[in-house]
């Protein structure tokens, strides 16, 4: 019996966004990496084909992390000890993305500063051809301090700046203007404040198609319905054409399944939990999935493992538009 | 439209004050200018009022009807405090605000309604928490509220249903919802409950300079479905305007039109579309924006009219 499959018809569509540039485009980068566009809710390929695949980005600690799951410390070994190498690594790794994770403390324990900041974003440039996303620690003083004269150094590479948050767009959103680059606007986890903050970077002039958003998410077992609930909210309206939500979205998956106590404990837990960094990988791997299905555009990873798998996960759910 | 004033309230520190102080001139001036402005019924808002609301609510009853006559709201959860100040009553029939489907309340608050022949407003609200869709607000009136009322003999004519307004900045989703609520509420039985709300809470959480505005949008779509009654800010010249509008279909104005429209349409069991707007007039877009914000068809956000 032949089956007529529903169709969407949606008159919006999330904006499309380049993030990196290569020599020819006034960066230093080898590759780009083009992220949005999509016309119908996630793999409705049958509607629309999926224009941009979702992206994998690996999180690279600009100072070895120092509260970290021991399964992530095994994974990458030394390599966590060079933010240059690391990121390497997750290149050779297939990553399509590297995200730079500035934390409070720089060289030697002591707090993180401009130079230390510009000098690790210059060699991990060096030593990847990657687009990059820039985070300062997420809070807005020391963001600022650290973002700027990032932006200024790196000017041309469309690196995505952030956090650009309420308490500090003006200056992140006015150092990406200045120097070619994107941000990233994250709000807690609520669609009202992640379309107020858009409107109000776009309000500076930003182009739609140099932001990016993150609307915060939870992991898988911890408010993972929550961040979905407002990530899937958002992508509706933008494909019912508010311009203000049809912005590309970054979550990051690995931070949130990361700091559980299923990923981070080895100790005391019951047997039928089952191996530890088994457990870990899956988490990380089943958050990002939920996600990806959610809408996301980038998922911010942490394990080499987990990039594997979502990879394949996401092969496999664009399939049929490859075949 | 019955206007019940909102101005005393607990939550203005004005109030607050005034009432600390016993400041009798200071809600005998709010009483008038309220009913000045319109009301014609006034709500006491006096908060729970634990140590001395069998104090307080005479003192306060004592206090207004001292300037006007129109009836007297009753708004707290403190039962005690309410029948103290009912026993002071000597002008109109009171209301008591309010009672709600969860048990305890809904057991005692009726028998005190009768005993002091008030008016009673009903929240459609269990202890469960509040209801979001318009069947599940409907179904508290007709399986929770109603019933009660009728088994003590209440006169369903002085009850008053409130199947309560939620934020547009944190529930927008169910604004729409109300509408709906409302068309089915004048329906589900015979005589009637009348229906009020309290039309400000829309716009709880939204920048002062923003709440008129969606206040009277939403009074305009409210109507439309059949409101008549309501606790809101008399003194908010524009939202009478449009309350004026309505009520006198008044469309010689192109801005009057519009909210007569809005009006019509949901009336109609439409929704407004862009066809009723002059898209070229700012104030339009605004009302426009605002309409597309309270269907729920465009996500709210602070700024959204500079979208």
């Amino acid at each position: 019996m032949p089956v007529e499959i529903p169709k969407d018809s949606w008159p919006g569509s999330v904006n499309t966004v380049t993030l990196g540039a290569t020599g020819d485009q006034g960066g230093s980068r080898t590759s780009t990496v083009t992220i949005g566009g999509e016309q119908s809710l996630p793999f409705m390929h049958f509607e629309n084909p999926t224009p941009h695949r979702p992206v994998i980005a690996m999180e690279v600690a600009a100072a070895r992390p120092a509260d970290w799951s021991a399964v992530l410390l095994e994974a990458w070994g030394s390599t966590l000890d060079d933010p240059a190498v690391w990121a390497r690594a997750c290149e050779d790794a297939g990553a399509d993305l590297i995200v730079l994770q500035f934390g409070l403390k720089g060289s030697d324990d002591g707090p993180v500063s401009a130079e230390f900041a510009v000098e690790v974003v210059k060699e991990v440039m060096d030593s990847t051809g990657l687009p990059l996303v820039v985070l300062g620690p997420g809070q807005a003083e020391i963001d600022n301090s650290i973002l700027v004269p990032i932006a200024d150094a790196t000017k041309g590479e469309r690196i995505v700046l952030g956090l650009c948050e309420e308490g500090n767009y003006r200056t992140i959103v006015a150092a990406a203007m200045a120097n070619d680059h994107l941000v990233l606007g994250k709000t807690p986890m609520d669609v009202n404040l992640a379309k107020q903050l858009n409107i109000l970077m776009t309000d500076m002039g930003l182009p739609l198609d140099r932001i990016v958003m993150d609307p915060t998410t939870g992991a898988l077992g911890y408010g993972i319905e929550y961040g979905y609930s407002v990530m899937e909210r958002l992508r509706l309206a933008a494909l019912q054409g508010d311009a203000m939500t049809q912005l590309p979205m970054l979550v990051t998956p690995g931070v949130e399944t990361w700091k559980t106590k299923e990923s981070k404990v080895g100790a005391g837990i019951p047997d039928e939990w089952g191996e530890w960094a088994e457990r870990g990988v899956n988490w990380e791997t089943l958050t990002a999935v939920a996600l990806i299905e959610a809408g996301a555009d980038v998922v911010v990873l942490r394990h080499p493992q987990s990039l594997v798998r979502v990879r394949a996960a996401i092969a496999e759910l664009t399939a049929s538009e490859t075949a | 439209m019955y206007i019940i004033g909102e101005n005393i309230h607990i939550l203005s520190d004005k109030v607050k004050a005034a009432l600390a102080d016993r400041d009798a001139g200071f809600f005998q001036q709010s009483a008038v200018a309220q009913v000045e402005a319109g009301a014609q019924a006034l709500d006491l808002n006096l908060g729970p009022r634990k140590k001395d609301g069998e104090e307080v609510f005479p003192w306060m009853v004592k206090t207004v009807e001292a300037v006007v006559d129109v009836p007297l709201s009753l708004d707290s959860t403190n039962l005690a405090g309410i029948e103290a100040g009912l026993k002071a009553v000597t002008k109109a029939q009171p209301i008591i605000n309010s009672v709600s489907a969860e048990e305890e309340r809904l057991e005692a608050v009726p028998l005190i309604a009768k005993k002091y022949n008030a008016k009673l407003v009903a929240l459609t609200m269990a202890k469960s928490g509040i209801p979001v869709s318009a069947d599940e607000r409907v179904n508290i009136a007709i399986e929770s509220l109603i019933p009660r009322l009728v088994e003590i003999d209440y006169p369903i004519s002085d009850l008053i249903i409130d199947p309560l307004v939620l934020t547009v900045s944190g529930c927008q989703e169910y604004a729409p919802e109300l509408i709906e609520a409302i068309r089915t509420l004048q329906v589900a039985w015979d005589p009637p409950p009348a229906i009020s709300v309290g039309i400000s809470n829309v716009s709880n959480g939204v920048p002062t300079e923003g709440r008129s505005l969606i206040n009277r949008v939403y009074c305009a779509m409210l109507m439309g479905a059949g409101l008549q009654m309501m606790i809101a800010d008399p003194f908010d010249q524009k939202q009478n305007e449009v309350i004026r509008v309505i009520e006198e279909r008044d469309a010689s104005t192109p801005v009057g039109k519009l909210y007569l429209a809005i009006s019509d349409r949901v009336a109609a069991m439409e929704e407004p579309t862009v066809a009723d707007v002059d898209t070229t007039d700012p104030e339009q877009m605004e009302i426009w924006k605002t309409v597309q914000i309270l269907f729920n068809k465009v996500i709210y956000a602070e700024s959204y009219l500079q979208q």
